[in-house]
């Protein structure tokens, strides 16, 4: 099922971090579209639950070096 | 241009450090990831960092991003010379670019969230557009693509940098502005994204706070510019005349302005055929000099008219493009020569400022 999610990610520390969390849609599957936004620190992630879990999007995350969280 | 030296200073010093912070985060690390795909495709570990085929997508990007703003600037002249910039419109330009990079060291410095709008978030179809064109091509087109594409994502010194490639009003000087910038911010850029890998965060966040404390100072300076061109009698030059007072040159002290010469010595004097002007009762002199006016006060008699002759000497300072804001003066000074200005005669308490085109060099006319 498509789903959304949003997140706020508070560690974002400018426009490239915001980019760079959107191109996680490049390399998770199931991900139809990543919007992250430095101005206000949010991630909006839509995905294809039954591909891709959301503990699995949060790991993919935190391993780019940011903290998300469930709004 | 005459400035264009000190264009590339501020590109090799602020400018490189500003690109790093903009389009350093993007770029530079899909550059890295690409040269190492490359290098690791044809068999070569990419921390082998010592291989000369590591650096060629590097000054590829570099040269791309070099012939990109050398047109852009030439644009930005051309621009420029149709919709010749007055002081005022100069001043406003500086003002707002001045809030611009202050807000954005604010933001580097994480004085408070709201500094974050100071930054340009590019529309989501061009950075999505940036980052696959980035992965999904091989080859020297990438770090062409890409340093072009740097125009789109200028950094607030750049800005700066375009601002006065506009207020050139020329495109071959706009392209020498931007040409001069973007080539001053070439080593550093070089540098950072020749050792991306071994840059560690903490070392980027130092870096970081050295772009926010030069952007400030400079985003300070261009206030304080912008201010002095729209004849502010608040600005942080006035203010420091005002803590050191220079002994004010009176109109009607018999002692020449000049108390020997007061131009650079080692520059040989070309042609000055005519003599220098003497200070009299409805007369000033002022010298303008490479770097600033002398003296920065005048006095001179209240309820009359005033010739005031700006003096050159091998003059190539920013200095040469005289500004009186209050009186509409804008006077373009020979390298080497006088122009004489007619001031109205003024009340008592009058307080004139004058400075360069860029409001760096100032100083005033008290009239009593």
């Amino acid at each position: 099922m498509i789903i959304q999610r949003i997140f706020h990610v508070n560690d974002m520390e400018c426009s490239a971090c915001a980019m760079r969390l959107e191109g996680l849609e490049d390399i998770l599957p199931g991900v139809t579209q990543i919007k992250a936004s430095y101005h206000r620190q949010r991630l909006e992630i839509i995905f294809d639950d039954t591909v891709l879990s959301e503990e699995q999007f949060l790991q993919a995350v935190e391993s780019l070096g940011y903290h998300a969280q469930a709004q | 241009m005459d400035n264009l030296w000190i264009v590339f200073m501020t590109g090799l010093t602020a400018g490189g450090l500003s690109c790093l912070a903009v389009q350093g985060g993007l770029l530079t690390s899909s550059l890295a990831y690409q040269v190492e795909s490359d290098l690791t495709a044809r068999g070569i570990k990419p921390e082998n960092h010592a291989n000369p085929r590591f650096a060629l997508p590097i000054i590829l990007f570099l040269s791309a991003k070099l012939a990109a703003y050398s047109l852009l600037g030439a644009l930005l002249g051309a621009l420029g010379s149709v919709f010749q910039l007055t002081p005022l419109m100069r001043a406003i330009l500086l003002f707002v670019i001045g809030i611009f990079m202050v807000g954005n060291a604010l933001r580097m410095l994480n004085i408070h969230p709201v500094f974050r709008y100071f930054s340009f978030e590019p529309p989501a179809f061009l950075s999505r557009y940036i980052r696959r064109k980035a992965r999904n091509t091989t080859g020297w087109f990438t770090p062409l693509f890409l340093g072009t594409l740097t125009i789109f994502i200028p950094c607030g010194i750049t800005q700066s940098m375009m601002a006065l490639a506009i207020s050139s009003g020329d495109p071959v000087a706009g392209a020498a502005i931007l040409f001069s910038f973007t080539l001053g911010a070439s080593p550093v850029f070089f540098a950072v994204a020749y050792f991306a890998a071994q840059l560690g965060s903490r070392l980027e966040r130092w870096f970081i706070r050295i772009v926010a404390i030069v952007l400030l100072v400079l985003g300070i300076l261009s206030i304080d510019s912008g201010l002095n061109l729209a004849g502010s009698p608040i600005s942080l030059s006035r203010l420091a005349r005002l803590i050191a007072p220079q002994s004010p040159a009176a109109a009607f002290n018999p002692q020449p302005l000049f108390p020997q010469d007061p131009f650079q010595p080692a520059l040989p004097a070309t042609e000055d055929p005519a003599p220098i002007p003497t200070q009299g009762a409805n007369s000033l002199v002022l010298a303008a000099l490479n770097n600033g006016y002398s003296p920065e006060e005048l006095i001179a008699p209240a309820n009359q008219a005033i010739m005031l002759s700006v003096i050159t000497k091998n003059t190539l300072s920013c200095s040469r493009a005289f500004v009186i804001p209050s009186l509409q003066v804008e006077e373009f000074l020979p390298q080497t020569g006088t122009v004489v200005i007619q001031i109205p005669p003024q009340e008592s308490g009058t307080v004139i400022q004058f400075t360069c085109s860029m409001g760096m060099y100032t100083g005033e006319i008290r009239f009593q």
